[in-house]
């Protein structure tokens, strides 16, 4: 029985959401322009979403090898190799899940190197294997701000990609159409957002791990009123718990910002290993990077090009310093955890100091935790574990000496 | 039994052994043991226990190291805090600690009082840990405790290059191909281990107290890390306890 009833109605719009996936169907990245696709007519599948469904069900490292043996090496993307790997067996945990035979086939494949260059490598394996056509999105990198030459770079590709789509499909995109899933993207994602601010309130109501579940409709169903509908839902209960005093943990005694990508086969385990911590996670950089705040459906394509392109991991280090130091104080938060990804090198952000500058800029203590998106031979439990529990314990003699 | 005073133990169960500490009310230590983590012989940790049980009168247990969570104890903490706490009870200053265990190394930064500052640990390599060295010296022909003794002998200035463990025995079997004698190849084996521990992050404006079943074993890592940190490092009386010690001070607090 999940925590929260929200987890449970989850379950059956995911159902409905994958058995009612028929063609045209597009394959798009996570922070891909997923509502030009859906204007153009196409129903959109994430691969990235299948590649946490492998990690979250431990899946992931009986298809790592197979992809491993296809070339792709071990320190790359363990979505992308689980994936691949999956294929390879065909396999799919979406079989028993939802019944479907495999994942679904492509008419067309679009990607975004907003949140890294293996994308590109993973969504062109696919290509190549039902021999359709794909299209990647190559915005600017690391930018720190963004100048309308970077906006004007992205729409014009997301104007190159329309037309490809339009040809793919047979038919004009409507331009009212792409106006109203902005709209409802916009009014999804601002949703999202007042749902993970639930956070804010001590005790918190929801936790990084509770967010790593229900964000699944802001990926996968963004620019749908069905994602809207959930997430009214959603704030609902949050905030009736929120009111009502209720927290994920009753004595919260410290929070926690989680920086980096969840360690899907652990969720389970770290959230009880906080919880008996009297810890709550209450804010990640993970979730919060699908508010998006700059749609604009009276100029769909730049704000898309803008909102696409701000997003964290496509930041150069001094802003993700700043949007990091934002989230810690209205969070209220006691320390923060860096999850150095081993298979993830856009998305593991303690490598180049940022730690120490936040802890330098801020005075908040910072941990670095070894690990993995997917690839649990990256990660120990009785290590981490060890740090994790030092850590809080520091922060609670620090808290108790004032 | 000693029965006239109430007694605290401390149980660290590290990767490699079990230590047991017992203390007084005033947190002095009055006892240690160590016997095997994972032995043939089941009953040593229970057989060791027992005697202590029947020569003290235990009022609480806590239990750390990587095994902590598989006995059953009044209280657990983590490795780290012990360390800082068990120190702290014997040299009350700011100051680094640096414990090199059976498979991993730490650093923390620890408050006269005990506090834990801040703290860094290895990731999951195990090079520069004592596994590290019973694995190498074992492909170099080494006797474990001549090793220190011998690389006194050496000025050699070379080093293990490999991070990981099976690859630097390999550069072992190179040095024994080219006949490097056991007095550099026991003093390139400490080389190696130091200059792993100097990249890690240390306060040098701290002194720094080592603790350890590694320092207990290789006395010339002291000296090394003293010459290449270019900080005050002391070794901890019976470094190996001192995990051990902290948990039994801590039992006696709460």
């Amino acid at each position: 029985m999940p925590r929260l009833q929200s987890q449970a109605i989850l379950k059956s719009v995911l159902k409905d959401y994958f058995t009612g996936l028929s063609a045209p169907i597009a394959w798009c990245t996570s922070a891909g322009p997923a509502e030009l696709l859906r204007a153009m007519g196409f129903q959109v599948y994430f691969p990235e979403n299948h590649g946490a469904l492998l990690g979250a069900s431990r899946a992931a490292l009986k298809y790592i090898p197979h992809a491993h043996q296809a070339g792709y090496q071990s320190e790359v993307c363990s979505y992308l190799t689980a994936d691949i790997g999956a294929w390879l067996m065909k396999e799919t945990p979406l079989t028993q899940a939802y019944g479907l035979p495999s994942v679904p086939k492509p008419d067309f494949i679009v990607f975004n190197t907003n949140q890294c260059r293996e994308v590109a490598e993973w969504f062109n394996f696919f290509g190549r294997e039902f021999d359709c056509p794909v299209m990647g999105i190559f915005p600017p990198r690391y930018v720190e701000e963004i100048s309308q030459h970077h906006i004007d770079d992205v729409a014009s590709q997301f104007k190159e990609l329309i037309a490809m789509g339009e040809k793919i499909i047979g038919k004009k995109m409507d331009p009212e159409k792409l106006a109203e899933i902005v709209t409802l993207s916009k009014e999804g994602s601002h949703l999202w957002k007042q749902v993970l601010d639930t956070g804010k309130s001590t005790p918190a109501p929801i936790t990084f791990f509770d967010g790593c579940i229900l964000m699944a409709p802001i990926v996968v169903l963004r620019g749908t009123q069905i994602c809207i509908d959930f997430y009214k839902e959603a704030l609902k209960e949050l905030t009736n718990l929120k009111n009502s005093g209720i927290g994920h943990i009753p004595d919260e005694k410290i929070r926690i910002y989680w920086e980096g990508m969840p360690i899907w086969g652990r969720l389970k385990w770290l959230s009880q290993l906080f919880a008996e911590n009297q810890t709550s996670v209450v804010a990640s950089t993970y979730c919060n990077s699908w508010v998006f705040d700059d749609f604009d459906p009276d100029n769909p394509i730049d704000s898309m090009a803008y909102a696409y392109t701000q997003i964290f991991i496509n930041r150069g280090e001094n802003s993700k310093l700043d949007m990091m130091k934002s989230l810690l104080k209205t969070f209220n938060v006691d320390g923060v955890v860096f999850h150095d990804s081993k298979t993830c090198f856009s998305n593991a952000n303690n490598r180049f100091g940022l730690p120490n500058r936040l802890k330098k800029e801020t005075g908040i203590d910072v941990l670095n935790i070894d690990g993995d998106l997917n690839d649990l031979r990256f990660f120990s439990d009785g290590q981490t574990k060890t740090k994790l529990e030092t850590f809080i314990e520091q922060l609670q003699m620090k808290k108790s000496a004032g | 039994m000693n029965q006239t005073n109430h007694h605290f133990l401390g149980i660290d169960l590290g990767s490699s052994f079990t230590k047991f500490v017992v203390t007084d009310e005033s947190g002095k230590k009055v006892d240690h043991a160590v016997v095997p983590t994972l032995s043939r012989n089941k009953h040593s940790f229970d057989d060791q226990h027992q005697k202590i049980r029947d020569k003290y009168s235990i009022r609480k247990v806590c239990a750390t190291g990587y095994g902590r969570d598989s006995i059953q104890s009044d209280m657990k903490k983590t490795e780290l805090i012990c360390a800082s706490v068990g120190i702290s009870s014997l040299f009350p200053q700011r100051k680094n600690i640096l414990d090199i265990g059976g498979e991993d190394i730490k650093i923390i930064e620890s408050e006269a009082d005990g506090q834990v500052i801040g703290f860094h640990m290895n990731d999951k390599c195990s090079a520069g840990t004592g596994t590290f060295i019973t694995e190498i010296a074992e492909k170099a022909e080494l006797e474990i405790s001549e090793m220190s003794e011998l690389a006194e002998k050496s000025t050699a200035a070379r080093i293990i290059n490999s991070f990981c463990t099976v690859f630097a025995k390999t550069e072992i079997l190179g040095w024994k191909f080219e006949d490097v004698p056991i007095e550099d190849i026991s003093r390139g084996i400490y080389l190696s281990i130091v200059n792993r521990i100097t990249k890690l992050p240390l306060r040098m404006d701290l002194p720094v107290f080592l603790c350890g079943g590694v320092i207990a074993y290789h006395p010339f890592l002291i000296s090394l890390l003293t010459q290449e940190l270019g900080v005050k490092v002391q070794a901890t009386p019976d470094p190996q306890f001192m995990v051990a010690l902290g948990a039994a001070v801590l039992a006696g607090k709460r």
